[in-house]
């Protein structure tokens, strides 16, 4: 190989991916030419800095935060929180939440037939907007999941310690008011069980944004007694899948 | 809590999710790095490891116990993150990054202090340079790029992983490694 190597060659030459006739010409070729070796080493240089290629630090929860969500979605075999998921109590509520998204959408499809009624940009926007508050509320109702899976998975403190809960009570400052808009919007289309699920999050909320970044032992249990005696984790995450069905089927029959 | 993965995973097997849970915490960091650098989105990376650990529980039986545990989840990783760029190929564009002279430009201004090995080994500039400069690779990019840098991949592999053509690959692993020296290559190679 008379010629100088290309980049891409050397790219090739580097991972080893050259045909051996093609790559013992190259190995000639940089033993023979200054240009190129300088070249490669550079090439050498920067992938080198490319192991040390950073990532996002992880909280010490992240473990604890990883089990949370997994465990409710193995096979029945797991442990008591896939046994109080899928409790008789719960599914009951699941499945009436799930009649209601879905009565709620079909009953829209069936009073305000776009077509017909309504002038397609009036359509149009209405149907923007639904699936803005669609997209908008699922993402406030993950972020909300996320926050109560860090709380009721947190490890009990001593007796005498306190658990920092900084994080989530920065989080919960945060997610109040997006809750109040939601909510109120909500309540306008009618939807009782979702008003009824964002009001008791927003209760709980207000109490964590108001809580000492230091919790005592007493409160970290109380309010994960709260979680658990509301359901509140589990009506949170069946609504975020109902309102991402819904988002989908949305999508769908404008889309088609 | 099992001392060892295959105590552990004989233990996960017949049902005791004590025993997968302690997989799962020796094991989820590790994880998340992996596909944070495959994915470049810290929400896809923890999609990533909720999928791998979901198909770990499902495949144990059919893991055989003396090979790593280790070495067999970040294999279902790497495919799960696979999975995930494949699936959203409608948001490659989003993550094109801007072209190869503005890059290298920008990265060029941005150096304004002189560089030294002892500069070099701060490791802060560099990451935050690795990290702009990943940012500008579009997915499929990044993720051949990975899977070939990283993951020891053949361009053969990678092409039949990603569903690219052969040249598609090379072409993608070559702009991902152009655009990795126009951003790195005036602070390392002064170093």
């Amino acid at each position: 190989m008379t010629t100088h190597l290309t980049q891409d060659d050397l790219v090739l030459h580097f991972y080893g991916e050259m045909d051996a006739a093609t790559e013992s010409q190259a190995v000639a070729h940089l033993g023979a030419c200054e240009d190129c070796r300088r070249s490669f080493t550079r090439l050498q240089q920067v992938l080198a800095a490319v192991d040390a290629m950073p990532v996002p630090a992880l909280p010490e929860s992240f473990e604890r935060v990883v089990w949370a969500r997994l465990e409710p979605a193995l096979p029945a075999r797991g442990g008591w929180l896939t046994r109080w998921m899928f409790g008789p109590a719960n599914l009951v509520w699941a499945a009436a939440v799930l009649l209601l998204v879905a009565g709620a959408f079909f009953a829209g499809r069936l009073t305000n037939p776009p077509a017909a009624t309504a002038p397609t940009a009036v359509a149009s926007a209405a149907d923007i907007r639904e699936r803005i508050l669609l997209s908008d509320l699922g993402e406030h109702l993950d972020r909300s999941q996320a926050m109560l899976i860090e709380l009721v998975s947190a490890d009990q403190p001593g007796e005498r310690d306190a658990l920092d809960i900084s994080l989530e009570r920065e989080r919960a400052e945060e997610l109040v008011a997006a809750n109040r808009l939601y909510r109120q919007t909500v309540s306008a289309t009618g939807n009782g069980a979702v008003t009824g699920l964002l009001d008791e999050l927003e209760r709980l909320l207000v109490e964590l944004a108001a809580s000492p970044d230091q919790l005592p032992a007493e409160a970290v249990d109380r309010m994960q007694q709260r979680v658990a005696a509301k359901d509140l984790l589990f009506k949170v995450r069946v609504v975020s899948t109902a309102l991402r069905a819904r988002q989908q089927q949305t999508r769908g029959v404008h889309g088609a | 809590m099992p001392q060892t993965d295959a105590a552990a995973v004989a233990l996960a097997r017949d049902g005791n999710s004590d025993a997968f849970r302690a997989l799962v915490e020796r094991h989820s960091r590790a994880v998340y790095r992996l596909a944070y650098r495959m994915t470049g989105s810290p929400s896809d990376a923890e999609d990533v490891v909720q999928e791998t650990f979901l198909r770990a529980y499902r495949q144990l039986a059919r893991f055989e116990s003396r090979a790593n545990f280790g070495t067999w989840v970040h294999r279902i990783a790497v495919n799960c993150s696979i999975d995930l760029i494949r699936a959203r190929p409608h948001r490659e564009s989003a993550h094109d990054g801007p072209d190869l002279e503005q890059f290298g430009a920008a990265m060029e201004s941005t150096d304004a202090t002189g560089t030294s090995p002892e500069r070099l080994m701060l490791s802060t500039e560099v990451q935050e340079r690795i990290s702009d400069a990943m940012s500008g690779l579009s997915r499929m990019e990044r993720a051949a790029f990975m899977l070939r840098h990283l993951e020891g991949r053949s361009i053969e592999e990678i092409s039949q992983s990603l569903g690219l053509k052969t040249n598609a690959t090379k072409h993608s692993i070559f702009r991902a490694v152009r655009k990795m020296r126009a951003a790195l290559e005036p602070f390392v190679a002064d170093a």
